[in-house]
């Protein structure tokens, strides 16, 4: 616990209790319902805690499935996801998951248990320096070293998680002090504080748009994070001005939207990235100018001023000079920019949005593709529009994630769910676990490969165990697809260790985890398929057979910018 | 081109390993350290050195400022005119 904290009002004194009871007894007092996790020996006095407490322990079968799982329910739920694992391999068996959430600023607060203080620094069995090891990777961390300091900590720690820009807050807690009994807990009210801009700096931003003739607006995950999609929409529709969103921001504003021009980026729509290129300003909103939304930095939007809203004063300039820098919560600031718009000249940019909306219309996407075998571009598109708007995809990591980033529509951002700084293959079945549980009436789909869910499979015994609802869609071109895609333009078609053509039958394997699954071979057969998927009232797993010679386009090279598109190209040879 | 950073943190766990990794990964040589105990706290003075003319010490403060336990005293311009 920080000093600054230890001189807060403490609480009223409790009877004595354990730390491992305390800790219980602080997540319900902070109104935690659902945690994640796998028991172990260092963390054995509170999984004893657990029990008969009001907390719903979801079992999972590997705690990286424990920690992304917690990472989806924090996103879909807007609460902070708690996961928890013992020591040593549990420990950094969560890693990723922490990683995960880092680099896409989910909110979420790990527990885990440590060897007593006594014999730490010793190799005792399963000893590992998990604060260290994990000091990259979070917001923050703590190691407790009293009992008395958990009500405080815990209470620290879920601030910590989702205040300012949101991120994963690591507490280690040694066993001794599990068991350390105490009736002097230490408690902590923090406010919460929302931080706002300088007017100066919206009056300046205001100054810069009304100037701007070819102004984008170019929306990132922060917008969802910070509460403002309501904000930017108003924005965009009062001001007329073209959108673009990068992986993560997708939903933020509705599919089919007048003057959205879809995703950005190495796998974005040719309107996204040619407006952005040829664009004089660029209205950042919570997006960090992330390699893989803005190609060849040096070379991107080459004519673009930037305007950049964000909370996180160390991204304003870190890899793009700003015109201007607005700093704070992204919601009161985009609110007070569009009444200081509201009041003046309405923005008139409608010869360049014109532009965009025609380009955007002559490179809409063709779903009729030649051949029998399912095209997967056109499966997914068909099922966000059969699913509805209850509609949650939580994608895998690979081509099937950027095809459901390309063609499915979206109208919020917590329909779509994907591992977009880190790129974590193994992602999908476990976020699905979170969605759903986080949003129970809603239609959750995992999207996966035949790669990502077998790293994360034995999750399957969790959605079997629990009864969860989850629809599975599985792809499988029965290759890794993206490095495939990858060896075939830049590394010569040698196709280097990207077979996978020895998977197993997915739908026994389903099947006998208790699953309900069955197969897609041919495209006549999607209909048929997504209508039995979706209309399933348990779980289910749908294996749908794809060409493993099927790739990701457009696509933006590597090193080149993104007007250097490339696009669909005839696929040939042994893959 | 070298800087003297000062930095004020927490004595807790994990603080100081905190700060260097933070200024390590973030593109930093550190070539000198000192540091003296005040009360909670611990006060820290960094020689460092961009690894590369692509780094900014300017940004590297604000990656400091985010560190939860850790604040900067030099502001911008006194830790390069503090320059060793």
């Amino acid at each position: 616990m920080s000093p600054a904290a230890a001189l807060k009002t403490p609480t009223a004194p409790a009877v004595a209790q354990s730390g491992a009871r305390l800790l219980v007894s602080t997540l319900e007092r902070l109104g935690v319902e659902v945690v994640f996790g796998y028991p172990g020996g260092a963390i054995m006095p509170i999984y004893d805690a657990l029990a008969g407490s009001s907390l719903r322990h979801y079992l999972c079968r590997h705690e990286q499935g424990a920690a992304f799982s917690a990472d989806a329910y924090a996103r879909v739920s807007g609460k902070v996801g708690v996961c928890m694992a013992t020591s040593g391999p549990g420990a950094t068996n969560l890693v990723t998951g922490i990683a995960n959430a880092m680099l896409d600023s989910v909110p979420m607060v790990c527990i885990t248990g440590n060897v007593a203080q006594g014999v730490m620094g010793t190799d005792s069995f399963q000893e590992v320096d998990i604060l260290g090891v994990t000091l990259p990777l979070v917001k923050h961390s703590y190691l407790v070293r009293s009992a008395a300091d958990i009500p405080a900590i815990i209470e620290e720690a879920f601030h910590i998680a989702r205040s300012g820009r949101p991120g994963p807050v690591l507490i280690d807690l040694p066993k001794d002090v599990q068991f350390e009994m105490t009736d002097a807990p230490r408690g902590l009210h923090l406010p919460n504080e929302i931080a706002v801009a300088e007017m100066a700096a919206i009056l300046d931003a205001e100054t810069v748009i009304r100037a701007a003739r070819r102004p984008i607006l170019y929306v990132g995950g922060g917008a969802k994070i910070s509460g403002a999609v309501e904000a930017v929409r108003a924005f965009a529709a009062m001001t007329g001005i073209p959108q673009v969103c990068t992986l993560n921001a997708l939903g933020t504003i509705p599919s089919g939207q007048d003057n959205y021009l879809g995703m950005l980026g190495m796998h974005g729509t040719p309107a996204a990235n040619e407006a952005v290129q040829s664009a004089d300003l660029l209205i950042v909103v919570g997006a960090r100018f992330d390699d893989r939304a803005t190609g060849k930095l040096a070379e991107f939007a080459p004519h673009a001023g930037v305007v950049h809203f964000d909370i996180d004063p160390s991204e304003i300039g870190k890899l793009r000079t700003v015109a201007v820098g607005v700093v704070g919560d992204l919601k009161p600031n985009l609110e007070a920019l569009n009444r200081r718009l509201a009041q003046g000249e309405p923005i008139n940019v409608s010869d360049w949005a014109d532009q965009w909306r025609v380009r955007t219309r002559e490179t809409l996407i063709n779903y009729d593709a030649p051949g029998e075998s399912v095209y997967a571009p056109g499966l997914l598109n068909q099922l966000s529009k059969m699913a509805g708007p209850g509609f949650i995809a939580a994608c895998d990591v690979g081509q099937h994630q950027m095809w459901v980033a390309q063609h499915c529509e979206f109208s919020r951002p917590e329909a779509h769910i994907t591992s977009g700084g880190l790129g974590s293959m193994g992602f999908g079945l476990p976020a699905g676990i979170g969605a759903k549980l986080a949003e129970p009436d809603a239609v959750v789909v995992t999207v996966t490969g035949d790669g990502g869910v077998m790293m994360n499979i034995q999750e399957l015994a969790t959605v079997n165990r629990f009864k969860i609802p989850l629809k599975i869609l599985l792809l499988d071109n029965s290759r890794l697809g993206m490095v495939r895609q990858w060896q075939e333009f830049f590394f010569e078609r040698n196709f280097s260790e990207v077979d996978l053509s020895d998977n197993p039958d997915f739908v026994k394997v389903a099947e006998a985890f208790g699953i309900e699954a069955f197969r897609i071979d041919r495209r006549d057969q999607v209909t048929a398929g997504l209508e039995r998927l979706l209309a399933c009232e348990g779980p289910i797993l749908a294996h749908v057979i794809i060409d493993p010679a099927e790739n990701v386009w457009p696509l933006v090279p590597p090193g080149k910018n993104n007007a250097q598109m490339m696009h669909a190209a005839s696929s040939e040879g042994d893959y | 081109m070298t800087d003297i950073l000062h930095v004020q943190i927490d004595r807790i766990d994990g603080s100081l390993q905190r700060l260097i990794g933070l200024i390590e990964r973030r593109g930093f040589h550190i070539d000198g350290i000192d540091m003296v105990e005040q009360g909670a706290f611990r006060h820290i003075a960094m020689k460092v050195r961009s690894r590369d003319a692509s780094r900014s010490l300017d940004n590297l403060g604000l990656q400091i400022d985010r560190l939860v336990g850790a604040r900067r005293i030099s502001n911008d311009a006194s830790f390069r005119s503090e320059a060793a």
